[in-house]
């Protein structure tokens, strides 16, 4: 079965989480297997996840009934949920049963306060290697996906468990999004070794996180810097947290002085602070840094999980031999996926990476080999580690306004250029809407004219120079 | 006038027309989410240089509730 779910202890908690549910691996063996069945093998499911284990027994059923989910934010915004269903026209959704009203079929199964909806949509040809899919910019509602092959999630999980040292005994905190690659490889890590997962939907800003994961006794928790900026407003190193063992960190970068605040309040406290790095198209993290460096090598994101291997490429697309370098980041593993999807035609596609993916990001590595990103080559942003599409923000904006519109910026700050004095506040709102992201991420800019070069192509150089 | 100040903090956060009243609570009121609280509770710090203790961000809760918290800190409106 899925990461041999069923030769865990059958009595054994797998999953608990805030709404109240205690699954053992047994139950949840049983269980998925059950749901899994009333969807036909071969056709696609979208799933609205949620942190709760309905959302987690519908995603490991349908895999093991070779039903394939995309895997979307229970909160996505309609009408990205429209566009993606008339994109790929899933024969199923699974459902929270407060979020039926986003999606429209004839409910045949329920379990968990999760529903499972037959739509209208005929069946279409899939690849057989095919297993999950996932989006790459899910908040601006890019309809490009990731196409996930069999065994790519089960080699992550056994790797990033084995460089973590995951035991049974852990109590893994899950407050990130299933639908997100991240939050979904703390979940598959830890079944993988028997653990237990405590799923959560409660906000790291309210108490009933905190009493949340005091009482299930979490031993460890995986944060994005956003995380951590809230732990550290929260003065958390004050707090008791006597079982809280590791804190891993990924999906984005962390300051140098959030780096050196966390990697000295695990030395202090005799924890563990363990930074990683990782993409949607490797399932998840690629590398990690071992504790004992974190106090040596400031926001070094380590060296690749076992079975990975990392590299750099030059310019021209060559390896880089020097041990001490910098150039684009490539990694070769088994979990690496298949290649993207755009339209329903390309999920019949095989396997276009064969194992290697070239991240985009630029970075240098010491003369111990580990890695530190220094930049990013393709036209993306991490704000709060959600990753932002410029091109599709721009589209977004064009489309809705029709007007024209540039973005860039920072992993700080998206800066939206625009032509038009009036619509600026409007702007912001629609896009701080859109993206579901605070309007204080987003900056709105009126220039004269949006600059292009001779083949009609924003010259992003020209336009950082029109406001200084 | 703090009250005024105290407005002037959450309308920058949440804009002129936000509708400040008893309804207006932490994930609830549009736009209000951990984000918006942390640059909420940054600037309150900021403007009645005050420092908030870890169980009052979290129990902030609501722009009403919030004034009782201010007023621990010795900030009466």
């Amino acid at each position: 079965m899925f990461l041999d779910l069923d030769k865990k202890k059958a009595d054994k908690l797998a999953v608990v989480d805030n709404a109240g549910h205690r699954i053992t691996y047994g139950e949840l063996a049983d269980l998925s297997i059950e749901i899994g069945k009333k969807a036909e093998s071969g056709s696609l499911v979208f799933c609205l996840c949620k942190n709760e284990a309905g959302s987690l027994a519908g995603y490991i059923g349908f895999i093991e009934n070779e039903v394939v989910p995309l895997t979307l934010s229970s909160k996505i915004d309609s009408e990205i949920l429209e566009d993606l269903s008339l994109t790929y026209m899933p024969q199923y959704y699974w459902v929270h049963e407060e979020s039926v009203s986003l999606v429209s079929g004839e409910i045949i199964f329920s379990a968990l306060g999760y529903v499972l909806l037959k739509t209208d949509n005929k069946r279409y040809p899939l690849n057989d290697r095919l297993q999950l899919l996932m989006t790459t910019s899910g908040s601006t509602g890019s309809p490009k996906l990731v196409r996930y092959k069999k065994g790519n999630l089960e080699a992550n999980a056994k790797n990033v468990a084995i460089a973590f040292g995951w035991t049974e005994e852990e109590r893994a905190i899950c407050d990130l999004g299933m639908q997100y690659t991240m939050g979904l490889n703390v979940i598959n890590t830890h079944l993988y070794v028997g653990a237990t997962v405590l799923l959560t939907t409660y906000n790291l800003m309210s108490s009933d996180f905190w009493d949340y994961i005091k009482k299930e006794r979490g031993t460890n928790f995986t944060g994005v810097p956003f995380s951590y900026d809230i732990f550290a407003r929260l003065r958390f190193e004050r707090m008791d947290l006597p079982d809280l063992y590791t804190l891993a960190e990924g999906g984005g970068k962390l300051t140098d002085k959030r780096y050196m605040e966390l990697s000295e309040y695990a030395r202090k406290n005799g924890k563990r602070f363990i930074p990683t790095f990782g993409t949607t198209e490797t399932s998840a993290r690629l590398s990690m840094l071992p504790a004992e460096l974190s106090s040596q090598k400031i926001g070094s994101i380590g060296r690749a999980i076992p079975e990975g291997e990392l590299f750099l490429i030059d310019d021209e697309g060559n390896i880089i031999d020097e041990m001490a370098a910098e150039g684009e980041m490539c990694y070769r593993g088994p979990n690496v996926t298949m290649g993207y999807a755009v339209c329903r035609e390309d999920l019949l596609k095989g396997d276009e990476w064969n194992g290697e993916f070239h991240t985009g990001d630029l970075a240098r590595r010491d003369e111990d080999g580990c890695y530190y990103i220094t930049g990013r080559k393709s036209r993306f942003l991490k704000l709060l580690s959600y990753r932002v599409g410029l091109d599709q923000s721009e589209r977004l904006i064009s489309e809705r306004f029709n007007i024209e519109c540039a973005c860039t910026g920072t992993d700080q700050r998206m800066d939206i250029y625009i032509t038009e004095e009036t619509l600026k506040d409007e702007v912001l709102l629609y896009i701080s809407e859109k993206t579901g992201l605070f309007k204080n991420l987003f900056k709105v800019f009126v220039v004269e004219k949006i600059p292009r070069n001779d083949s009609g192509k924003i010259s992003y150089k020209e336009l950082g120079k029109m406001i200084r | 006038m703090n009250i005024e100040k105290y407005d002037k903090c959450f309308k920058e956060i949440f804009g002129d027309n936000a509708e400040l009243n008893e309804n207006f609570k932490f994930g609830a009121a549009p736009g209000w989410d951990s984000m918006a609280h942390m640059e909420l509770i940054a600037l309150l710090e900021d403007t009645f240089h005050i420092m908030l203790e870890a169980d009052d961000i979290l129990h902030y809760g609501s722009y009403e509730n919030g004034k009782l918290i201010m007023k621990k800190y010795g900030v009466e409106m």
